[in-house]
């Protein structure tokens, strides 16, 4: 027990700083696609000013909303901090709370309350972005078990941080390259990044994610965007630590990671609403590939 | 001295529906506008007009229906003879109180419930600052069953456009059916121009719409100098027909960089926006405004082309025919793209012919309409022009229908220049003398055909205008369109269309 609480400690440094330098990879990613568009561009440091002002606004509720409306910021941001202080990250391998399944479900939990609280200002557009995140994630779930899954096989254990690439074992196999591929269209499409949602489009009606967050407004969307962008951290992190085969160190892989998620949204546009079926199924296949080659 | 002999049929309202179902031929001549006139004062009551297009005269047939207003203000209405005529005639009735019995939605059009019942705006009756209140229905249509819902979106939109209000009928994520409520903001433009010089009202005509600004000058200097008996000097009208190409070169690059913004390609957004900021800069050097407003008046041009300028607007139509070369290829190669604009938004070419649609949206339906061939204006009949079409009727069709006609713009504007380094020197203006009389003009706008009427009393001043913009066949088209398709899909299918608010709440 005296060993768990001294790790936690850790965890949560490590989800401190995952959440300080989360704004910067947004960042980066957004200066990246205005590159790639000939813009100038915002600074890098945009997305900070952006949360400070957001949460200077004042907080408007309409009277339709019960308690779930500001619950669910709260429970979408603790979820993403947990996720953060359980991923194999700087620290890795000393954190001590990092189960692969329990990691799963603590994001699951935080989109769960997102959902619910979508419904609750009763809003078409909060609705439908709802109903269109639950049928997204309920394909990228089985596809991101199967992700952690390969890793499970190859060592043996569904603690994140014993899964960490090491470099020594001969690593550059098919089912490694595969699995990182997957492992990539996967964050795509859990953190609403083109093709699969536009995080940057007014488009009310084309929504997903931004759909239900349209009637938040001051320190709880604050909560969210700051939530979300943890999240693609935690991703992005997970991504380098292991499914990216390149010896050099995490952070560089982070940036590479943040780098190549402004490239493909320049070379995407947003598919059919119905196809992400057709792009998660192909994530998934070639899990299912990488695990019979492992 | 009277010019009235344009009217083919003058007939009592019992008459119009089979008169009008006589000259419309099934089709092969479409409604291209029909509106009210109070002519109370003239002694002839109200009356209805009707225009029909006559392609292979290119000319117009006028149908008028006079009522008593002492009598009924009814008439058998001919929306289920002739669809296009569905708008118009509830136009009609809010604007003059005429109803057309037996019409399919008589809800109102233009006058929203702040409205009070029999105000009716446009008759001589009510003066231009007649203040009102009042309360009025206006039902949105849905659909009702199990398990479907409803949308509602806008009037205030996320973007920075028009106010107009949608309601769609939603059975999951697919449209079953979307109701548009539209002229939020009608500025009863055609009722303030009533008693104007048309030199008055030439500033606020100009001005109904940002993106046809020389389209509905065109076409209202056409109805005024046929009115005056004018002839314009043959300078002015290739400065004329240039202008008009340059406003559908800067419309459709602007349009063509707008409808990624739909599916979030953002290479070709970024590319569309550029090549649209260097055209409307050339305007600018052209007219001294981005809008290419103030150039073309009665009589002829008030600006000449100077030979740098004419050098300036070739090199860049050169510069922008490569971008556009880029932006089709952009869009021709990314599968995904190709994957969301395909079978998205159709219109079958029986549609665009029913409701008479204009412009891109009809020419990509297959249906050949363009005023540019269809009646002679301007230098066209010299350019060997002919319409570009496509057949398919969805968003692609509309796509590349813009592309074509770019291609074929950019020649036209290349033999404009060469004529116009032909005829340096010669004069731009005509002077103009009004009397009483009537008369219509159109034009191609970049969104399609803009037909204005106008009736001038003896001392030269406007006794009516009726102004149909190429957006008011094509609005009702959209709610058609979209029928069959998903929810997510509407913002590329409206964007597709491109049509204007500001067009309709003149």
């Amino acid at each position: 027990m005296g060993y768990i609480l001294e790790g936690l400690g850790l965890n949560i440094v490590q989800a401190l700083v995952l959440l300080a330098f989360a704004p910067l990879i947004a960042g980066i990613i957004n200066k990246v696609k205005a590159f790639l568009q000939k813009r100038q561009g915002a600074s890098v440091l945009q997305e900070y000013f952006d949360l400070r002002k957001w949460w200077k606004k004042p907080t408007i509720l309409t009277p339709h909303t019960s308690v779930i409306f500001i619950l669910a910021p709260v429970a979408y941001f603790v979820t993403s901090f947990l996720a953060a202080s359980m991923v194999p990250g700087f620290l890795a391998g000393q954190v001590s709370i990092s189960d692969a399944f329990v990691f799963v479900y603590i994001l699951a939990l935080g989109r769960f309350f997102m959902t619910l609280s979508s419904m609750d200002a009763a809003t078409s557009f909060g609705g439908m972005g709802g109903s269109r995140e639950i049928y997204i994630s309920v394909l990228v779930e089985p596809a991101v078990m199967l992700a952690i899954l390969i890793n499970s096989l190859r060592y043996h254990s569904t603690t994140l941080s014993s899964m960490v690439i090491d470099y020594d074992g001969a690593y550059f196999t098919v089912s490694a390259a595969l699995a990182c591929v997957a492992f990539f269209l996967v964050i795509l499409a859990e953190n609403s990044r083109l093709p699969v949602d536009n995080p940057d489009t007014h488009l009310e009606l084309t929504m997903i994610h931004e759909g239900m967050t349209l009637e938040y407004s001051g320190p709880l969307l604050t909560l969210i965007h700051l939530g979300s962008m943890l999240k693609i951290m935690v991703f992005l992190t997970l991504f380098g630590a292991l499914y990216l085969p390149l010896a050099v160190p995490l952070a560089v892989k982070i940036l590479f990671g943040a780098v190549l998620i402004g490239i493909v949204e320049i070379l995407n546009n947003k598919m059919r609403l119905f196809k992400v079926r057709v792009y998660l199924g192909a994530a998934i296949v070639l899990l299912l590939l990488a695990i019979i080659a492992e | 001295m009277e010019r009235m002999a344009h009217v083919d049929h003058v007939i009592a309202p019992e008459a119009l529906l089979e008169t009008a179902v006589r000259v419309y031929d099934g089709g092969r001549h479409p409604l291209t506008a029909m509106f009210g006139r109070d002519e109370t004062a003239q002694g002839t009551g109200y009356a209805i007009y009707c225009y029909f297009e006559i392609p292979e005269k290119k000319d117009m047939q006028v149908v008028k229906a006079v009522f008593n207003p002492e009598g009924f203000l009814s008439y058998q209405s001919i929306t289920h003879a002739i669809p296009a005529a569905a708008w118009y005639e509830r136009e009609i009735h809010d604007m003059f109180g005429l109803v057309p019995e037996g019409h399919p939605d008589l809800r109102p059009l233009v006058l929203h419930e702040s409205f009070p019942e029999g105000f009716y705006p446009l008759r001589k009756s009510v003066k231009v600052n007649a203040k009102v209140r009042g309360e009025r229905k206006f039902k949105v249509r849905s659909a009702k069953g199990q398990g479907l819902f409803e949308v509602p979106v806008g009037p205030i939109h996320a973007g920075i456009i028009e106010p107009g209000h949608f309601r769609f009928s939603q059975a999951g994520e697919a449209m079953l059916q979307l109701d548009a409520k539209l002229f939020f903001t009608h500025r009863g433009i055609e009722k303030a121009v009533e008693g104007k010089t048309p030199e008055e009202a030439l500033h606020i005509v100009e001005r109904i719409c940002g993106a046809c600004s020389v389209s509905n000058t065109w076409s209202f200097c056409q109805a005024v100098e046929k009115v005056a008996g004018v002839s314009v000097p043959r300078r002015a009208e290739i400065i004329r027909t240039l202008l008009s190409e340059l406003e559908r070169i800067v419309n459709h690059v602007g349009d063509l960089g707008n409808m990624p913004a739909g599916v979030g390609f953002n290479p070709a957004i970024s590319l569309g926006s550029r090549l649209k900021e260097r055209l409307m800069r050339l305007c600018e050097a052209v007219a001294g405004n981005r809008f290419l407003r103030g150039v073309i008046v009665p009589g002829g041009v008030r600006q000449d082309i100077t030979p740098e300028l004419i050098e300036e607007i070739h090199s860049l139509m050169d510069a922008t025919a490569e971008g556009v070369e880029d932006l089709a290829t952009m869009f021709r190669e990314q599968e995904n793209f190709q994957n969301r604009v395909q079978t998205t938004g159709i219109i079958r070419h029986q549609t665009a012919v029913d409701l008479a649609m204009v412009g891109v949206g009809a020419r990509a339906s297959g249906y050949a309409h363009d005023s540019r061939s269809d009646f002679a204006f301007g230098v066209y009949p010299e350019l060997d022009f002919q319409p570009y079409t496509k057949t398919m009727g969805d968003v692609a069709a509309r796509l590349l229908v813009r592309i074509g006609e770019l291609s074929a713009s950019f020649e036209m504007v290349d033999k404009l220049l060469e004529m116009l380094r032909n005829c340096q020197g010669m004069p731009l203006h005509a002077d103009m003398a009004y009397g009483a009389g009537e008369a219509w003009g159109i034009c191609e706008s970049p969104r399609g055909s803009n037909f204005h009427y106008v009736a001038l009393d003896e001392t030269g001043r406007i006794d009516r205008l009726f102004v149909r913009s190429a957006s008011y066949p094509n609005w009702p088209a959209l709610t058609i369109a979209v029928q069959g398709d998903i929810i997510p899909d509407f913002p590329l299918i409206n964007k597709s269309f491109e049509l204007c608010y500001a067009c309709i709440d003149r």
